[in-house]
């Protein structure tokens, strides 16, 4: 496989092209449909060629009366259309699969919300480029196309692979739906995905949580409040260990109510910022903790949230995994990132691989363009080390 | 310490403010006032000073409307910087380390932070209460155990023996010697030699009277 064609490449929709034989002498199925797209380019590209300057032209002359922008939208609306249309031909005789665009994207309802939208279209303003330049090359392409047929046909095959690959690559350049914003918007939408999913995760686990913990406490502390109540006049002593028991069971109920609010989200962490908020998750921690936060401010509220989470979860880790003695969090700000860093002195081995906390961690971090960063060799120190962008604080929350 | 204290209470949950007051009555002491939110708390006690019956304890509620925020702490410093005499405990759904080094500023003279759960604990509670009036201080465990996982002094107090560890945080939550002493079941002189090791050991100036050598170990913590 040494010709151009083979290394076709990849597109950004992960869709591939159909893959194209090595061109030889004997005309093949491939080089017919090549012939025949470069010389129905003439006729197309004449077609788009005067559509595009036609309606462009009456549009932006007419720009000053009233039917003039929407006559540049609609013809903006059209040059989309015929996109679509030179896709398909660009998909039959040229085997090049182009992703379709997204549609029309309106920011406001209505009229004016569509001519706005189709005026400052991206896309159509691309297809209507391609139309534009398209006309010369294709009386290039007919004419040479033409005269090969009828006086240098041995070398057709070749002298077309070679045109036809331009006018590949023009297709892709121009009629593909891969731009910069049309990317960043895939991009978002699986983020979100993935942020609704943890989030209804979160709400399963908080559920499991309620359920398993203080929801039994309370039903036993009732059950035994209950048996009191009855033994009080018969058995005194009894009852009265019954409740000394039914107390101890409330307050553990209370502690448990209290882990759980604080996980969903610590009132310290919006009153006072992720420095203050760190105190009790290392405190909690079963091995000794130094934190030092260096912070010039505060970032936005989900960056300061998602911060405090990935401590918290990565200090959970250490008492429980890592055998560690001691442990260290250390947060501070490097140009427009948030940088967490939590190491210990354990048994190392963490690994992020699929199913672990760690991957998991490592998802919610990327929802929001973050990393996190895993050191860990066999016999430790493990050192994770998580990054976030630093968002400003929309508004300063009193002081 | 057991002459019946005053008591103004600011607390947003009306469950929760009647079960402070029938705890506190029950046990002899006068509730002047309940409040539901801080402002209507600072309002009672100017009105109260003014009238020259300055309670001698406020218990105050961290979160109460209108943000449900740090209101508490804020009324409880501005309270403890207008009148110095009066002792403030506030009591949280949690303690944070950050409200208690607020709180502590200047001064542990009369000054109380503890989790709400504690009040299960009637007698210790009331105690709280009690000490806090007087002058005393109560801070939770959990608030000492932050501070000291927070101090950047870690070097120095790796060096405590465990039973030195233990009485500097029995310490640091506002205990006299012979309550340190009733609660790790010692004798009393076995406690003031931890203590003397102790200051000892952070290079603090043995300091005489409980609240002074509370703010001692804080200021240490902290620095």
């Amino acid at each position: 496989m040494s010709t151009p064609a083979s290394g076709t490449p990849q597109h950004p929709d992960g869709e591939a092209d159909d893959p194209l034989p090595p061109v030889r002498a004997t005309f093949a199925k491939e080089t017919w449909k090549e012939v025949a797209h470069l010389l129905t380019n003439f006729p197309v590209d004449v077609f788009g060629f005067v559509y595009v300057v036609v309606t462009l032209a009456l549009g932006t002359g007419l720009a000053v009366t009233v039917i003039g922008l929407p006559l540049l939208a609609l013809g903006l609306s059209g040059c989309r259309l015929a996109g679509r249309l030179e896709r398909r031909r660009v998909r039959a005789l040229l085997g090049v699969r182009i992703g379709e665009p997204r549609r029309l994207r309106m920011d406001r309802l209505g009229f004016f919300g569509w001519l706005w939208a189709a005026v400052k279209d991206p896309v159509a303003w691309r297809h209507a480029l391609y139309f534009f330049v398209r006309l010369p090359w294709g009386i290039v392409t007919f004419t040479v196309t033409l005269v090969m047929l009828f006086v240098g046909w041995p070398l057709l095959p070749w002298v077309a692979r070679g045109m036809a690959n331009a006018d590949r690559a023009m297709a892709r350049g121009l009629l593909s739906p891969s731009d910069e914003l049309e990317r960043r918007i895939a991009e978002l939408e699986s983020d979100r995905g993935i942020v609704v999913d943890t989030a209804a995760a979160d709400l399963r686990r908080i559920e499991r949580d309620l359920h398993d913990g203080a929801q039994a406490r309370l039903v036993a502390l009732a059950m035994d409040l209950g048996l009191a109540k009855e033994k009080l006049l018969e058995d005194p002593e009894t009852a009265a260990r019954m409740v000394g028991d039914a107390h101890g069971e409330v307050k553990l109920a209370l502690a448990e109510l209290r882990d759980l609010a604080r996980g969903i989200h610590p009132a310290v962490l919006t009153d006072r910022g992720l420095d203050a908020a760190l105190s009790s998750i290392a405190a909690r921690c079963t091995v000794p903790v130094r934190v030092v936060a260096d912070l010039p401010g505060r970032p936005a509220a989900a960056i300061e949230g998602i911060a405090y989470f990935t401590a918290s979860e990565l200090l959970t880790n250490v008492s429980k995994h890592s055998g560690a003695r001691s442990a260290s969090v250390d947060v501070w700000r490097s140009d427009d990132r948030l940088m967490l860093q939590v190491r210990d002195d354990g048994r190392g081995g963490a690994s992020p691989d699929a199913g672990s906390g760690l991957a998991g961690l490592a998802e919610r971090l990327d929802a929001v363009d973050g990393v996190l960063v895993v050191d860990s060799p066999l016999g430790g120190p493990t050192v994770v080390t998580a990054e976030l962008p630093w968002r400003e604080r929309e508004f300063d929350h009193h002081g | 310490m057991v002459d019946s204290v005053r008591v103004v209470i600011a607390e947003d949950s009306v469950l929760l403010r009647d079960g402070l007051t029938r705890l506190l009555t029950d046990r002899g002491h006068e509730v002047v006032a309940g409040v539901g939110d801080a402002e209507a708390l600072l309002a009672e006690i100017e009105r109260l000073a003014a009238a020259g019956e300055l309670p001698d304890v406020v218990v105050a509620d961290v979160r109460m409307p209108p943000t449900h925020t740090d209101e508490g702490v804020r009324a409880a410093v501005r309270l403890r910087k207008d009148h110095p005499a009066l002792g403030v405990l506030v009591l949280s759904q949690y303690v944070e380390e950050r409200y208690a080094t607020e709180l502590l500023a200047g001064s542990s003279r009369g000054v109380g932070y503890l989790l709400k759960d504690r009040v299960a604990d009637v007698r210790e509670f009331v105690d709280a209460v009690v000490r806090v009036a007087a002058g005393g201080t109560a801070l939770d465990p959990e608030v000492v155990a932050q501070l000291l996982g927070r101090s950047r002094k870690q070097d120095v107090l790796a060096g405590l023996t465990p039973r030195e560890r233990e009485v500097l945080g029995l310490m640091a939550e506002g205990r006299t010697n012979s309550a340190v002493a009733r609660q790790l079941v010692v004798s009393d002189g076995a406690v003031e030699k931890h203590v003397s090791n102790i200051f000892l050991k952070l290079g603090l100036a043995p300091s005489v009277g409980d609240h002074r050598r509370v703010l001692a170990v804080l200021r240490y913590l902290n620095s």
